[in-house]
C-alpha cells in the first residue's frame, strides 16, 4: 500500500529536519509511488532507472517544499520534470525505443493506453508531423520510406519529425 | 556524496539515508529579498553614476514618464512574483499574469512608433511630427543600453535564487528571468534620466524588457538545469 498525502507530508517535514529514520520510509515510499507514476509513462525496463534519477532529485531539492503545500502535487511536479527530460533524452538518442513501449509483452492494458495518451497528443499536432512521427519512430519507416508514402521531401519528413517531437514535448510538459 | 544511481533502488536509498542533513527551507521571501535587493543595488549605482533626475521631485516629469516607469513597475513586481512561484515545483494552473503585464507595456512603445512615424503633412500636429523627429532625444539610445546593464544585476540574483529553488519548467522561467530583470533593470536606470518625451521613453526606456526576454530566453534555461 502506497503511503497516503499526511503521512507523507510527515515524513517529509521530520526528513527536512533531518531524521534519517523518517527519511529512509519516506524514500522507500516515494519510490513506490514514483513507480506506478511511471509504469504507464515509460517503458518497463526503464522504470528503475528513471525513480532513482527522480529519488535523487527528491532529495537534492527537499529544501524547496513548503509544508504549508501539499506534498504529492510537488512531488508529482518533481516526477514529471524529470519523466520530461527523460523523454527529451531517449527522443534525442533513440526515439524507436521509447515510442515502441515494451510493455506488450507484459500487459494489453498498458499498450492501449499508451496508444491512447498517443493519440490524444497526435491530435493537436498537424496531420504532416503527426503522420511522419507514427511511420518513423513507431512504425520504424526509414525516412526516405515515410518521404514516398507521404509525397513529401526528405527534408520535410525530417523537418516535420522534428518540429512534431519538439511540440509534442511540449504538450506533455503542460499536462497538469 | 553518493549522488549516483546504485544496482539496485536500496542501496540509493541507505547511501542517501546515511548522508541526510537537515536542510533549512527555501522560502519565497527569500527570492522577493534577492531580487529587490538587486534592483536597489543597480538603482543605488545608476544614481551614483548618472544622479537622481530631480523632475520627479519638482513635477517637472511629463505623464509619458510616469506611465511607463509605473507600467515597469507592475510587470517587474509581476515577473518577480512568478518567477519565485516558478522556482517552486508545484502542479497547476501557471498564471499569465507577467506576460499581460507585458503586452500592457507594449502599447507604449506603439504610442510612441505612431507619435515619430505618423506623418500627416496636412494635419495639423504636422509641426508637432517634425520636432519629434529632429529631436535629439528620439534617438538618444543609450538609455536602453543603461537599464539593460542594470538588468544584469537582478538576473544575476534570479538565476540564483532560480538555482537554488527546483523550476520545472525553464523556458518559462527563462521568459520570466527576462521580463523581470529588463523591466527592474530599466526602472532602476530610468530614475536617472531627465529625456521624458514619450517617443524617448516608450522605446529606450521599455526596449531593455524586450532585450532582456529574449536573451534570457535564450541563456538561462541552461544555468538553471537540474
Amino acid at each position: 500500500m502506497v503511503a497516503d498525502e499526511p503521512t507523507f507530508a510527515r515524513l517529509m517535514v521530520a526528513a527536512q529536519d533531518g531524521d534519517k529514520a523518517s527519511a529512509n520510509v519516506l524514500l522507500t515510499e516515494v519510490g513506490v509511488w514514483l513507480e506506478r507514476y511511471f509504469r504507464r509513462r515509460v517503458p518497463p525496463h526503464q522504470t528503475d532507472d528513471l525513480v532513482q534519477e527522480v529519488l535523487i532529485a527528491f532529495y537534492t531539492k527537499r529544501a524547496t517544499w513548503d509544508p504549508k503545500r501539499p506534498f504529492l502535487p510537488w512531488l508529482a511536479a518533481i516526477a514529471r520534470y524529470r519523466w520530461v527530460d527523460h523523454l527529451r533524452k531517449v527522443y534525442k538518442h533513440d526515439a524507436k525505443e521509447l515510442m515502441e513501449d515494451d510493455a506488450v509483452e507484459d500487459s494489453e492494458e498498458e499498450v492501449v493506453m499508451a496508444r491512447v495518451s498517443l493519440d490524444r497528443l497526435f491530435v493537436q499536432i498537424p496531420e504532416k508531423q503527426a503522420e511522419v512521427i507514427e511511420m518513423v519512430k513507431i512504425g520504424g519507416l526509414s525516412i526516405r520510406e515515410a518521404a514516398e508514402k507521404t509525397g513529401q521531401s526528405e527534408s520535410s519528413v525530417k523537418v516535420n519529425i522534428h518540429r512534431g517531437l519538439k511540440k509534442l514535448a511540449t504538450l506533455v510538459e503542460e499536462v497538469e | 556524496m553518493t549522488m549516483e544511481k546504485q544496482a539496485n533502488r536500496e542501496d540509493l536509498i541507505a547511501s542517501l539515508t546515511q548522508e541526510l542533513e537537515p536542510v533549512s527551507r527555501i522560502k519565497p521571501r527569500d527570492g522577493a529579498f534577492l531580487i529587490g535587493f538587486a534592483t536597489l543595488v543597480a538603482g543605488i549605482a545608476c544614481i551614483a553614476i548618472f544622479e537622481f533626475w530631480s523632475g520627479m521631485i519638482t513635477g517637472e516629469a511629463s505623464a509619458f514618464y510616469w506611465i511607463t516607469n509605473l507600467l515597469l513597475l507592475v510587470l517587474g513586481a509581476a515577473s518577480t512574483s512568478a518567477l519565485i512561484s516558478s522556482a517552486l515545483p508545484k502542479v497547476g494552473a501557471r498564471g499569465s499574469a507577467p506576460f499581460w503585464s507585458a503586452a500592457m507595456l507594449g502599447v507604449v512603445p506603439i504610442a510612441a512608433l505612431i507619435t515619430i512615424t505618423a506623418l500627416e503633412a496636412n494635419h495639423d500636429h504636422a509641426a508637432h511630427v517634425q520636432s519629434v523627429w529632429n529631436d535629439a532625444a528620439t534617438w538618444y539610445w543609450e538609455c536602453a543600453a543603461y537599464g539593460s546593464m542594470a538588468g544584469f544585476l537582478v538576473a544575476v540574483a534570479a538565476v540564483l535564487f532560480l538555482r537554488r529553488g527546483a523550476p520545472v519548467s525553464l523556458e518559462r522561467a527563462g521568459w520570466l528571468t527576462g521580463l523581470a530583470s529588463g523591466s527592474l533593470g530599466a526602472l532602476a536606470y530610468n530614475i536617472t534620466c531627465p529625456l521624458d518625451t514619450i517617443a524617448h521613453v516608450g522605446i529606450w526606456h521599455t526596449a531593455p524588457v524586450l532585450i532582456w526576454a529574449f536573451a534570457a530566453r535564450i541563456a538561462v534555461p541552461p544555468l538553471i538545469r537540474w
